[in-house]
């Protein structure tokens, strides 16, 4: 015996205190009895027992001292994942064999029985670090990450960027490349700062992501209704960023990680008025909306172009990486809806929409099982793409400029080379509401009044849709046939709607023609009948301010009558 | 040196205390064979040492006096590790002569049919797959690129010099980097250290 044998006895009772700070000594990993940790053993000193032994490990490295749980789990899968994680191996299944909570804490290799916890605990214990056998709401782990795959999935960081903290092993992602069971500098044992979601850019680099403002806005929650930001510390969007709508590991919706289930959950912890500026869960309660909430599970981001299953989603309109506040001119997309898919004025499918209407095409134009145009008029058409094409007699501007070089009724700034958008007619309703369509007070959501019911008493209310582009004086008052001819003498005289006479979207090529369907032209059937004389239904254009009609309305035949 | 002296001083209580508690010798531990029947010189140190005509054939063998192990071994490997594990050499090698279950323990002063093998706790075998690697050099240059290493030449072993100084072996680890073929200590498994708090486990590991 000596004096250095005496040191080492010391040296083993001083060595934990003299370890760095960020050592596992002082994390929960450290299970021995001098454990910061609430659940720890009752009285085993070793630290690294309860996952290393330098003999007879096993199943593998790093020298295991716990047993393979040998169980299935139910894994991550997603239709937007290219990786096919496997059943969980390498580090993963070694944190496993903790985290499921089916292996005894102190139930080692290295000891006969397994090592005793305090408060009797045993198995891990309910809470954020049990994962369950189910890890379809967890990240996946154990899947080949290769450059392979980044390139497929087109938002992945090549893997041989990954040399810094977060890593693979053996090109397989495990638990280990988020988590380093040794330090715990940031909580969770992350190996990177979540802070504005440092630690998940490392692989995901999402599009558009760098200028989205669910990426860079400042904006905090005013502490009213559900806490958006319920499982991070951070307290403002940027912050947040990932995590605003995303949880690694628990997650709500386990399809892409969300926080919520059902889907809009995720977007209206934040505007509903308590984060956003703009309250979108108030417009979404309104009587006519994109009704988000019918439908849960049925959005799926790589369905078709052409949606086939028609719904209604925020993210079907919204790309959360790319939304931002950027105006655009008519009908180019704004930012709202910037990094969307869409349909062309060619019915082709686009990825991302250019012009604003080819996201309403998704839906509102070859899609199946589209409900009954809300008019029943002698042409019948209820895809939107065939009644704005540019080659119609006549349509609002949604694509281009429209065909009627001659619209004296127009106010300023609007013009006969005017564009406009779907949504300057469909929006939510109310001189303050955020722009786009998503509720109303008025049927088909438009922005304004715009009453279609025979005998309305014209008034500038009961048109407003019409009247904010279309000036009423002009229209009911001026001389001559334009005015008071024909529109005064219809609207205000007869108590007959704008929409008797005109179909507001436009009238196909495919159906109608330069002689009887130009301005809009296609009669309300529930109003307007054929003339009994000549059996027919018919406008005709004469040029120049000048036509003929032969119907019935009103008891009033027109056989024809000329204007 | 006077620092030392007084140390010394202040810990001979402790010193004769631990007398009482350890065995602190070979005598009486596993490795003293002087009362096996198979031991017939009923020598201590004769299954591995002599004090002529040893077996060199080992670099760094202490007066070998053993059957040494021809085996071919499978080599500790993991994703994590940056170390470059080889063949066991050095005293490990020593220790594998009798721990892999290949050559009998009995083995010795020139015999080579023994019967004696290692078995239970012991037993090593050839698959080190499952055992810490040894054999390796564990320098400052493994513990940078590791990074969870510490530095050899500069940690404190906790037994008085560095981990290199008290440790290593040629600048290697070895079995004997962990365990004390004498038992000098009187630790449990014939350990340098106790791992009490796995101290002995993190003298290296910066965990």
């Amino acid at each position: 015996m000596n004096l250095s044998r005496i040191m080492i006895i010391l040296a083993g009772l001083l060595i934990p205190l003299l370890l760095p700070a960020q050592s596992v000594v002082n994390t929960v990993h450290n299970l021995s009895v001098s454990g910061p940790g609430t659940v720890k053993a009752a009285g085993e000193s070793e630290i690294c027992i309860f996952c290393h032994t330098p003999h007879r490990s096993h199943p593998q490295s790093p020298l295991w001292n716990r047993n393979d749980p040998g169980l299935n789990y139910t894994l991550y899968n997603s239709s937007t994942t290219q990786a096919a994680p496997g059943q969980p191996d390498g580090a993963a299944i070694l944190c496993l064999s903790c985290h499921d909570g089916t292996i005894a804490l102190g139930e080692v290799l290295s000891r006969p029985s397994p090592i005793p916890f305090v408060n009797g605990v045993t198995v891990m214990p309910p809470g954020n670090a049990n994962l369950s056998t189910d890890l379809s709401d967890d990240h996946p782990v154990s899947f080949h990450y290769s450059a392979t795959l980044a390139a497929e999935d087109g938002e992945l960081a090549d893997p041989a960027t990954l040399t810094g903290p977060v890593r693979l092993e053996n090109e397989q992602l495990q638990c280990t490349a988020c988590h380093d069971p040794h330090r715990n500098p940031f909580s969770d044992f992350l190996t990177v700062s979540t802070l504005q979601s440092e630690l998940c850019a490392y692989c995901h680099q999402k599009d558009y992501w760098d200028n989205t403002s669910h990426k860079l806005s400042p904006a905090t929650w005013n502490g009213a209704g559900n806490d958006p930001w319920f499982h991070t510390p951070y307290s403002t969007v940027s912050d947040n960023a990932c995590e605003n709508c995303h949880r690694p590991h628990s997650a709500g919706g386990h399809l892409r990680l969300m926080n919520h289930f059902p889907e809009e959950d995720n977007c209206l912890d934040c505007h509903n008025g308590n984060v956003a500026a703009e309250d979108i869960q108030m417009q979404l309660g309104k009587q006519y909306t994109h009704d988000v909430y019918s439908r849960s599970g049925v959005h799926d981001p790589e369905e078709p172009g052409v949606v086939e299953v028609r719904h209604a989603e925020c993210e079907d309109c919204h790309n959360p990486h790319a939304s931002r506040e950027l105006p655009a001119p008519a009908p180019n997309a704004n930012g709202f809806i910037e990094g969307v898919r869409g349909v062309n004025s060619a019915g082709v499918a686009v990825d991302p929409i250019q012009y604003q209407y080819e996201l309403c095409y998704r839906c509102h134009a070859d899609s199946p099982d589209k409900p009954a145009s809300p008019t029943s008029r002698q042409i019948e058409q209820n895809n939107v793409r065939l009644e704005f094409d540019i080659g119609n007699p006549s349509y609002h501007p949604i694509e281009a400029a429209g065909q009627n070089n001659n619209v004296p009724s127009l106010l300023p700034p609007y013009t006969e080379a005017s564009i406009i958008f779907c949504s300057d007619c469909h929006a939510s309703d109310g001189s303050a509401a955020p722009a786009g369509p998503h509720g109303s007070i008025y049927p088909q959501i438009l922005k304004f009044q715009y009453e279609t019911a025979d005998f309305t008493v014209e008034s500038y209310q009961a048109y407003r849709l019409c009247y904010e582009c279309h000036d009423r004086q002009t229209i009911i008052f001026s001389a001559g046939s334009f005015g008071q001819r024909v529109h005064r003498q219809h609207i205000v005289n007869e108590d007959t709607p704008c929409n008797a006479c005109h179909d507001p979207h436009g009238i196909s090529s495919l159906q109608g023609n330069a002689t009887n369907n130009t301005h809009l032209i296609n009669f309300a059937i529930t109003i307007v009948s054929p003339d009994p004389a000549s059996g027919r239904l018919e406008f005709e254009d004469l040029g120049n301010v000048r036509g003929r009609c032969y119907l019935t309305c009103h008891g009033v035949q027109h056989s024809p009558e000329f204007y | 040196m006077k620092h030392a002296k007084f140390v010394t001083f202040l810990f001979s209580g402790l010193l004769m205390l631990n007398g009482l508690l350890f065995s602190q010798t070979i005598s009486g531990s596993a490795h003293d064979f002087s009362n096996e029947t198979w031991n017939t010189t009923g020598e201590l140190c004769i299954v591995c040492h002599t004090p002529h005509h040893a077996d060199v054939t080992v670099g760094d063998a202490p007066l070998w006096n053993h059957d040494v192990t021809a085996a071919n071994f499978t080599l500790y490997n993991s994703a994590t590790l940056d170390a470059t594990v080889g063949q066991p050499d050095g005293s490990s090698k020593l220790c594998l002569s009798c721990h892999d279950g290949t050559v009998a323990v009995d083995n010795f002063g020139g015999q080579t049919n023994g019967t004696q093998f290692v078995s239970g706790g012991g037993l090593i075998g050839t698959d080190l797959n499952d055992d810490h690697p040894v054999s390796f050099v564990y320098d400052a240059t493994l513990a940078g690129n590791d990074g969870g290493l510490f530095d050899p030449t500069t940690t404190n072993s906790g037994l008085g010099g560095t981990i290199d100084e008290d440790m290593l072996f040629n600048g290697k680890l070895q079995c004997a980097s962990c365990h004390d073929v004498h038992n000098s200590s009187g630790i449990a498994k014939l350990l340098i250290k106790p791992n009490s708090a796995s101290a002995l486990c993190l003298t290296c590991h910066s965990k």
